[in-house]
């Protein structure tokens, strides 16, 4: 009879590889199951050029109509739409990302890497909209300190309260003559400034961050190609005591057992499962007394390419690396004092320079375009914005009643749209780049406010978000179920608001903080 | 994103210097390969004879020659959007369709010939929408719609083809189009 694992552990991403981390390095002995193959990178990829690629790098029309990421070069990366259904409403279409493969979306995340602040963890208090978290900065601060150095995060400290300094390796490099041009308009503008925040190396993913150390261990089995379906219950107890799950390509089921089951399979992922994990005791799904379970789903907004402009001193090949290049962020910087604006809350904004601008920007054709594109080449200057989306009840997921994956698993019906709060936003996001980038002295291309649909950005949170009231929220302070003691969910299902600032770090940190919390419950003869 | 070189099989000699060196007709020969497209011309199948004329021509005028780098023609950027068209969705090909067909009424209308026989000057008036500024959303008008579409399907039909990688090698690597691509999984 196969073994009865300490802790199962569902997905592989910065979730599920973080709590591994933790949890087999303390000594309890782990089992990770994972949707996806384990990807080797030097077998599985191989140089080409985009010539040599069935569609000319246009990709198989079709085969992606929701991951604007996909290329053809990475096509076989993403998960594949037909094998994995979901549904949205006609007119609000969601765009849900995913990578099934062991790392998760680690294997290609952007690294940007900030921390929450009060600002959103008590986002409530702030200015009267939503729920504070069940926690505070200063609870999750020294987690921050301890992931940050583990993904090697460059960045410049700059002692911003809505953006808490870092244990960063310091990032010192000069900014070429057009970024400073440009920090020197916001600043003028008292709008704040810093270097990009990135995770560094060939690979800054879980796959060689986080996995290695934890096989090292000896405690953890890593098995891929394991299609979780349900999580199990045992009757007496109500205690989850392990997950159903099917064979990737066979189909074959299997029944994995384990004292204590962590969730990290993406938020979205992680929600589906415990929504089809119905049993006599949790009829509305696992750990959903409250009712709460796939509600409040939100993420941040982009808007990419808010604004392109040309450096009028880089044409006609002048953008030598003294001028052009670079880039760096723009924090939030609205709402932080008082309600200034004519919504609530902020976006923060990516800025970089030093690529040729589209074609498609220039109101050219023929030989008159070929000799803009010269002239502009490596003198192209752009913003994306990235902005906060508000939770609300009404924005959720549920079970769709006939639609399942290729595995047999009920599909996902997704409920999201961008409400006025968000398109105000987004206005005084492309109103304010453009004036930046005029006081900058830079030639403005193109401007639009035209948010990509939700999900678009990755960064989907929520739909299992913590709280204190269990009335009113799914898991508690320590990503723990507030139905069932012994499940954690560690992804970004569990954030209650979402800021600005891309939230893998968070994820990294709450995961990290929750394993602790496991190992010292355990210790303590409660788990 | 970061790029990987494809790491091909050490040789036996270099992976141990105490184990007995393997004869080199145990590996697998690397065999030299040559895509299809470099070695056969096109055959149309989606655009009609009327709409392929029009669309050559289209190709030869939004993105001509440049310099010693290839336009829409060499590339035979049209003749492989012939094809990506042909397997795309219905709106993709109706839009193609109907604008290809505008092309022709138009320069009928105006010259009395189909668009392909009418002088780079004569083609101004009816590519009018190229010129005109460019907004997030795109136009109500078909005929701006497609044009629009064409101008940056042919761009990356042009620059991503053979002709163009081989005009452009050794110039810069971004240009040669080289990328890291992931093989199928099982």
């Amino acid at each position: 009879m196969a073994a009865n694992y300490d802790v199962l552990i569902i997905g592989s991403g910065a979730a599920g590889g973080m709590a591994a981390w933790v949890l087999a390095r303390a000594g309890a002995r782990c089992l990770m199951l994972d949707a996806g193959p384990l990807m080797d990178y030097d077998k599985q990829r191989v140089m080409k050029a985009v010539c040599d690629l069935p569609y000319r790098g246009f990709g198989r029309p079709g085969r992606f109509p929701h991951i604007t990421q996909a290329s053809e070069f990475d096509a076989n990366l993403w998960a594949d739409e037909k094998q994995n259904p979901y549904t949205y409403e006609p007119q609000d279409p969601y765009y849900w990302v995913r990578i099934r493969a062991v790392g998760g979306r680690t294997l290609r995340w952007g690294r940007a890497s900030w921390r929450l602040s009060d600002y959103e963890f008590k986002c409530g208090d702030h200015d009267g909209f939503g729920d504070n978290w069940p926690l505070s900065y200063a609870d999750v601060a020294p987690y921050y300190d301890r992931v940050e150095p583990m993904f090697h995060v460059t960045g410049r400290n700059e002692g911003l309260p809505q953006l808490p300094d870092g244990k960063l390796i310091p990032d010192n490099s000069r900014d070429p003559q057009s970024v400073q041009r440009f920090i020197d308009a916001c600043t003028r503008k008292g709008i704040p400034t810093t270097k990009s925040r990135r995770a560094m190396g060939t690979l800054a993913s879980s796959a060689n961050l986080l996995l290695p150390q934890a096989l090292d261990s000896g405690n953890l089995t890593l098995t891929p190609n394991a299609v979780v379906r349900e999580i199990t219950v045992d009757p007496g107890t109500g205690l989850a005591d392990g997950a159903l799950f099917v064979d990737r390509r066979s189909r074959r089921e299997y029944h994995a057992r384990a004292s204590i089951v962590v969730l990290g399979a993406s938020t979205l992922e992680s929600t589906r499962i415990l929504l089809n994990s119905k049993s006599r005791l949790h009829p509305n799904g696992l750990g959903n007394s409250s009712g709460v379970l796939g509600h409040y789903l939100f993420d941040q907004f982009y808007v990419k390419n808010v604004v392109v402009a040309v450096v009028p001193e880089a044409r006609g090949g002048k953008g030598s690396r003294g001028l052009m290049g670079g880039g760096g962020y723009i924090p939030r910087f609205r709402n932080l004092k008082s309600k200034e604006k004519n919504f609530l809350r902020g976006y923060a904004c990516d800025f970089g320079g030093g690529f040729t601008p589209a074609a498609k920007y220039f109101p050219l054709y023929g030989g008159e375009l070929l000799r803009e594109l010269e002239d502009v080449a490596d003198a192209g200057f752009s913003l994306t914005t990235m902005g906060e989306s508000l939770p609300r009840f009404e924005h959720q997921v549920r079970i769709h009643p006939d639609l399942k994956d290729e595995w047999g698993m009920p599909a996902l019906h997704i409920t999201q749209k961008y409400t006025d709060n968000e398109y105000k936003m987004a206005k005084d996001s492309m109103e304010t780049a453009a004036q930046l980038c005029q006081d900058a002295r830079f030639q403005v291309i193109a401007t639009h406010a035209q948010m990509a649909p939700p999900g678009e950005s990755i960064h989907e949170l929520g739909t299992c978000r913590m709280g204190s009231n269990p009335k009113t929220s799914v898991l508690n302070r320590w990503n723990q179920s507030h139905d069932v003691k012994n499940l954690f969910v560690v992804d970004g299902g569990s954030f209650v608001s979402g800021g600005v600032q891309n939230p893998t770090l968070t994820i990294l940190a709450l995961s990290m903080r929750a394993g602790e919390y496991i190992v010292a419950r355990r210790r303590a003869g409660e788990l | 994103m970061q790029t990987i070189l494809a790491a091909p099989a050490m040789p036996a000699a270099a992976q141990s210097t105490s184990s007995p060196a393997q004869p080199a007709e145990a590996e697998t020969p690397k065999l030299a390969e040559t895509a299809p497209d470099a070695v056969a011309g096109v055959v149309r199948r989606f655009f009609t004879a009327e709409q392929w004329a029009a669309f050559e021509k289209l190709a030869e005028l939004i993105v001509p020659k440049f310099g010693d780098r290839p336009g829409a023609a060499e590339a035979e950027a049209a003749g492989f959007l012939d094809f990506l068209i042909g397997v795309s969705a219905p709106e993709r090909q109706a839009l193609y369709r109907e604008g290809l067909d505008r092309l022709n009424a138009d320069a009928r209308k105006r010259y009395g010939r189909p668009f392909a026989q009418v002088s780079p000057a004569e083609a101004k008036p009816v590519l009018k929408p190229v010129t005109e500024a460019w907004t997030y959303h795109p136009p109500q008008d078909a005929l701006a719609r497609f044009l629009r579409e064409a101008k940056e399907d042919l761009m990356q039909a042009t620059v991503n083809s053979r002709q163009y990688r081989e005009a452009v090698s050794g110039r810069r690597r971004s240009a040669a189009g080289l990328g890291a691509y992931w093989l199928p999984l099982d």
